[in-house]
């Protein structure tokens, strides 16, 4: 039960941090770089949510697009030693796609024409995916830039984890788009039966898309695709070598979930599609856990007593809700232990890390290092 | 804030960050319409089937709302099956129709022109607040389950961006007139739901904040999974003295979880605070209900906390 998370994945180039939203994958991923970090590592985490937060938790008053050295004096004077560097960054989708666009596009004028699209403004920033999408970019741009041992990545708070696994190849098909260009391009006209009977079809398609969305719409869509054009390559190439890496041995990924049923029904979901997929999986860690109070089962005997000595107006009665909370933690323990056990035998006894939950919220480093010791020893 | 409390208002969307408990709230305020006498529909935009998970029914076939409750329906929408029935009531013939939903290229269209998924989502809500039987409508009260904040946002948000982007058609005036109804207080109200974290209140400040620039009319924000304490301030120190006693283990055990409870609910109120301070808007504080499955009376006690607070049902 007490496996060392950080010794599971010290020496890989890459942990993916990936689970259902709220149990707190972004604070595991924090905590797990800092644990990297403090043994030596140079470690970048990259963090998707526009709330902020670990910028919030590591003591960094914004985080932005490029790295931010994470202060080590701080990290020390939580008590841990602080061997290598951390860097922590959010990510922005809109300027890793534009940088993305600007190292594939043939000339200047290409790179203008599409930064300027408002369908490619739209894509970049808010379409389904593409935060997905650049997330992994991202992961493949910090990892090419030999700056790091290892890069952190916090997975985008979806309902659906498995989104990101997805986007690469997705967003990649719809920059290609096949079909589309088929019925938007001027090009083609070859006299063969079959293609101009498409052509037919595909017309009236346009036709009434034009009638619902208005003319201007698809003639912005027919740019946007005319503009990538040559460029699919680059595309394709990138998500088939980022999906390499990730699925290569220098990668792991670390499940999050809590103990209660509905994120365990998702880690689950998520566990078995990555195993189906042989991505290298590393652990499964199950945050919040209730702690089990001291003194086993046993009655607290002798409560009423102590209470009275130490001047309770009521010891009686406060000694009664005393053991009736105490029951109750005892309780929420002991169903914290079946849902770990189950979900433990449910995945075939995969590598299970507990980690404690916390009086409050880790809003300082010290916070965050508290569950890094957690999760193995710094 | 000002406009009629939530149970006045026809169309209530129900927003917060993933984790934080808005199927669940959302599904325990449309059980609570229902109870008040609201022929009331729950939808669940994000087609993650979780409303039926709490209400213990069976998945809906085709689309239409399923009764779970008396005067309680339940339906999940998908932006895509949305869309094809969209398609079918502009265009006149079935085989267009089909060739249309068959076609990739469609498919891409639908994907890349901004927001028109989104556009569908809310249309087919639309369709379904007005929708009438005979003189009355067929539904009381709506309540949407809208996807996590940012997208939620970008649902309540789409009808205007394209209301500037499309120039002429059928999409447009539809959009127009969501539009209107949206960002109107005494017809549509937003709630924002967090729990008691720092970070979880942050997001929400934030969400509300978001919210009031585009002009959408947050009715209140709602504190979910608030945990209440059996112990009141005088029972600290005895508490803390015998934690630290050198009594019996279980003892100090006991007086050790009596003092964390206490703490934390503590904690809570804090919470709640710094939620009503930095959103302005009233809080609706439900408890820590950790047993949520059909039949353990969980959803019908946040229902009841829910038709108690004056935020929801009016007066002070």
């Amino acid at each position: 039960m007490s496996t060392d998370l950080l010794q599971l994945v010290e020496g890989r180039r890459i942990v993916v941090v990936a689970g259902a939203g709220g149990v707190g994958k972004t604070t595991v991923s924090a905590a797990l770089a800092l644990g990297l970090a403090a043994r030596g590592a140079r470690v970048a985490v990259v963090t998707i949510d526009p709330a902020r937060r670990l910028a919030a938790a590591l003591g960094i008053d914004a985080l932005g697009d490029m790295p931010h050295r994470v202060d080590a004096a701080r990290v020390e004077a939580s008590g841990m030693a602080m061997l290598g560097t951390m860097d922590a960054l959010q990510l922005d989708p809109r300027a890793t796609f534009d940088r993305l666009v600007a190292r594939e596009a043939p000339d200047e004028a290409a790179r203008e024409r599409i930064l300027t699209n408002r369908i490619y403004r739209h894509l970049s920033s808010t379409a389904a995916g593409a935060q997905e999408f650049m997330a992994v970019e991202r992961l493949h741009e910090l990892h090419d830039s030999g700056d790091y041992d290892v890069v952190v990545l916090d997975t985008p708070p979806a309902r659906n984890a498995l989104d990101f696994l997805d986007a690469p190849e997705r967003m990649t098909r719809f920059i290609e788009g096949r079909g589309l260009r088929l019925l938007l391009g001027p090009r083609g006209g070859a006299g063969r039966v079959g293609w101009r009977a498409l052509q037919a079809g595909g017309s009236m398609v346009m036709s009434v898309l034009e009638r619902l969305t208005g003319a201007e719409l698809i003639g912005e869509i027919r740019e946007f695709l005319l503009s990538f054009d040559g460029m699919y390559q680059g595309f394709s190439d990138r998500a088939a070598a980022v999906n390499q890496l990730l699925s290569s041995d220098d990668a792991r990924f670390v499940v999050v979930t809590g103990p209660r049923p509905e994120p365990s029904a998702e880690a689950h979901a998520l566990w078995d599609r990555l195993s189906t997929d042989h991505y290298p999986l590393g652990a499964l860690v199950v945050n919040r856990v209730h702690p089990v109070p001291d003194g086993a089962d046993d009655a607290p005997d002798g409560l009423e007593a102590l209470l009275r000595g130490a001047g309770a107006p009521d010891p009686a009665g406060l000694a009664r809700r005393a053991t009736t909370v105490l029951e109750a933690a005892r309780a929420r323990a002991r169903a914290d232990r079946h849902a770990i056990d189950a979900v433990t035998i449910a995945l075939h006894h995969p590598y299970v890390v507990t980690v404690p939950a916390l009086e409050s919220d880790p809003v300082e480093v010290a916070g965050i290092a508290s569950i890094t010791r957690a999760l193995g020893a710094a | 804030m000002t406009g009629p409390p939530i149970l006045d208002r026809r169309l209530v969307f129900v927003l917060g960050k993933g984790g934080a408990g808005k199927t669940t709230v959302a599904s325990a305020l449309a059980l609570g319409l229902a109870d008040a006498g609201k022929r009331t529909l729950l939808i669940e935009v994000a087609s993650e089937r979780r409303t039926e998970v709490l209400f213990g029914t069976l998945p809906a076939v085709g689309g239409v709302p399923q009764e779970v409750r008396p005067g309680l329906a339940t339906l999940s929408i998908d932006s895509e099956k949305a869309t094809e029935e969209y398609l079918a009531r502009q265009l006149p013939m079935r085989p267009l129709v089909e060739l249309m939903v068959r076609s990739r290229a469609f498919h891409q269209v639908a994907q890349a022109a901004p927001g028109l998924s989104e556009l569908v989502t809310v249309g087919k809500i639309w369709d379904l607040a007005t929708a009438v039987k005979g003189d009355a409508p067929v539904w009381d009260r709506i309540v949407v389950d809208a996807p996590a904040t940012g997208h939620g946002i970008a649902l309540l948000e789409v009808a205007g961006r394209i209301r500037e982007l499309a120039g002429s058609g059928p999409i447009r005036e539809q959009a127009e007139k969501i539009e209107q109804v949206i960002h109107h207080s005494a017809a549509t109200g937003v709630l924002v739901v967090a729990i008691p974290e720092d970070l979880a209140v942050s997001e929400a400040v934030e969400a509300v904040a978001a919210l009031r620039e585009r002009d959408l009319p947050v009715a209140a924000a709602v504190m979910n999974a608030v945990r209440e304490s059996a112990f009141m301030d005088a029972d600290e120190a005895p508490l803390a003295a015998v934690a630290s006693s050198i009594g019996g283990v279980a003892a100090r055990a006991a007086a050790t979880a009596g003092l964390a409870d206490l703490m934390a609910a503590r904690h809570d109120q804090a919470e709640i605070a710094a939620l009503a301070i930095g959103t302005n808007v009233p809080v609706v504080s439900l408890p820590d209900v950790p047993d949520l499955r059909p039949g353990s009376g969980g959803l019908e006690r946040l229902a009841a906390a829910l038709m108690t607070d004056p935020a929801i049902v009016g007066g002070t």
